[in-house]
């Protein structure tokens, strides 16, 4: 395992997709949050401001905080799932799939590394992009932090979203490997993306895992997200699990056709 | 003549072999009752048109595809019982090499010969020696994606000979080389065969393949249709004539 872990790190660290992935959740979705808060403060009517107001009510760490974790809910999906996909489709669209075949290393082992490597990806760069957060909160005016603490519980939930929503992208990876290459799991990506717009439409967001973290992070306003359970945040951590256990019995089991 | 007493050397496992395989993609059977045998320190060329099998025969006996009846064995080791072990001996180059684009040469040999096998120093050590091997050395910093076609189909060869496998399967290695890539190649695979190891290679290169192999056999729509020896004269007619024989319906104008 250890062997499939260093090589999929290395073809993940040095992947341009996972660079741009990287730069959108850790500095563009930061950016964005901060932009947004800064909209708030800076008051006025124009229609940024207008809209901010919707979002954002008042102007401390825990609102900024948790506007960031709305934009992760779904930016995260598009990025992660656009990596997932990647790092899962790339040799079956290159071709390069049967050289993973006839090794010591199994096959099943390099998706667990992969798998495995993406979650520590998405936990790492969510947190990278908490911490990019605060000097840009202070940038754009919020009253420093009283403390350490106050820090912590507020990005708590933009990593959380992150962590959840990375989970809920590993199943690309069993839709990019079934149909042999990267474009199928975009392709479910973009239905995932839409389905769960519809479902949170009428209602059954809460029981919809990849429409949970959204909720939770107040993408519905404060109300339905009070109303989100533990058991429906578990959700995303089953979807992901099964995912990646798919994933590695498939790639095990797949001949190359 | 028999040898009661069993005074005669043991029989040698072959290091490959095929016994009575059969695999069909639905109604298309691409590899039918073949038997074939790669012995060890042998280079045994599989010769044959375009959909006849070999991509397929060689897939099976690595395990990529399962067969519907008969058995591929590595080492007289069924495949679909090989360890990590038995895989650890096994070097391969099916279609598209080895050889990712954002990697440079080296990297891509000491990943591929960690992924057969190789601790991280005597992955680093046998790049070394591979890039030098097969000419790559003013290569072997660059990223991959900046090779030419033939440079990628000899760092994809790379990666298939840097563990010093005791098998190799090699399907079509020097389509895309120039007349030197050629030589190189033919060099590595002689090399790997005078070390012992039992080589299988595809190739569309009839005077190629007289020249470097052993024992030639040629396929024809999924069936060994004969062998051919490599020292013969005009090997390109009775390939020909062989495949005709194979079938006669088959329009001139085509072979």
């Amino acid at each position: 395992m250890r062997t499939a872990l260093a090589v999929e790190w290395l073809k993940l660290r040095r992947s341009t997709v996972v660079k741009v992935a990287t730069a959108i959740l850790a500095l563009l979705l930061p950016l964005l949050a901060a932009g947004f808060m800064a909209a708030y403060i800076g008051g006025g009517d124009s229609l940024l401001a207008a809209k901010v107001r919707t979002m954002v009510h008042e102007a401390t760490w825990t609102a900024y905080l948790d506007l960031m974790a709305q934009l992760l809910s779904v930016g995260a999906l598009l990025a992660v799932g656009v990596v997932v996909c990647w790092v899962f489709g790339r040799e079956y669209s290159d071709g390069t799939i049967g050289s993973l075949y006839a090794l010591p290393v199994s096959r099943a082992q390099i998706a667990w590394a992969k798998s495995l490597l993406v979650l520590g990806w998405g936990l790492a760069t969510s947190v990278l992009g908490a911490l990019m957060a605060l000097p840009l909160g202070l940038a754009v005016g919020l009253d420093a932090p009283t403390g350490v603490g106050e820090i912590v519980r507020a990005a708590a939930l933009p990593v959380a979203i992150a962590v959840l929503t990375t989970l809920l992208a590993l199943p690309l990876a069993l839709v990019a490997s079934v149909g042999r290459g990267y474009l199928a799991g975009i392709g479910a990506l973009l239905g995932i993306v839409m389905a769960t717009q519809i479902v949170t439409l009428v209602g059954a967001g809460g029981w919809f895992p990849w429409a949970t973290p959204s909720l939770w992070a107040g993408m519905g306003g404060a109300e339905l997200a009070a109303t989100v359970t533990p058991v429906q945040l578990a959700l995303p951590v089953v979807v992901g699990a099964l995912g990646a256990w798919a994933t590695a019995w498939w790639w095990q089991r797949a001949e190359v056709v | 003549m028999a040898d009661p007493l069993g005074l005669a050397a043991p029989a040698q496992t072959p290091a490959l072999e095929a016994h009575t395989l059969r695999r069909s993609f639905g109604d298309i059977t691409a590899v039918d009752d073949v038997d074939l045998q790669v012995e060890q320190g042998e280079i045994h060329a599989l010769v044959g048109l375009n959909g006849a099998g070999k991509t397929t025969l060689m897939r099976l006996l690595l395990g990529m595809v399962r067969p519907d009846s008969g058995s591929a064995t590595v080492h007289g080791r069924e495949v679909s019982r090989c360890g990590p072990a038995d895989w650890a001996r096994v070097g391969h180059l099916i279609e598209t090499p080895f050889a990712y684009p954002e990697l440079t040469v080296t990297e891509n040999i000491v990943a591929a010969a960690r992924l057969h096998g190789l601790d991280r120093d005597a992955a680093v050590g046998a790049a070394g020696a591979t890039v030098a091997a097969l000419a790559l050395t003013p290569w072997a910093h660059r990223r991959a994606r900046v090779l030419s076609l033939g440079n990628r189909q000899r760092l994809g060869l790379a990666c298939a000979l840097a563990h010093r496998p005791s098998v190799l399967v090699l399907d079509e290695p020097t389509n895309a080389l120039d007349p030197r890539g050629v030589l190189v190649v033919r060099r590595a695979m002689r090399a790997a065969a005078d070390d012992g190891a039992g080589v299988l290679v595809s190739s569309h290169h009839l005077d190629e393949v007289a020249r470097v192999a052993n024992r030639i056999t040629v396929m024809h729509r999924g069936v060994v249709i004969g062998h051919l020896d490599p020292g013969g004269v005009d090997l390109e007619r009775r390939f020909f004539d062989m495949v005709y024989e194979a079938e006669p319906e088959l329009p001139e104008e085509v072979l």
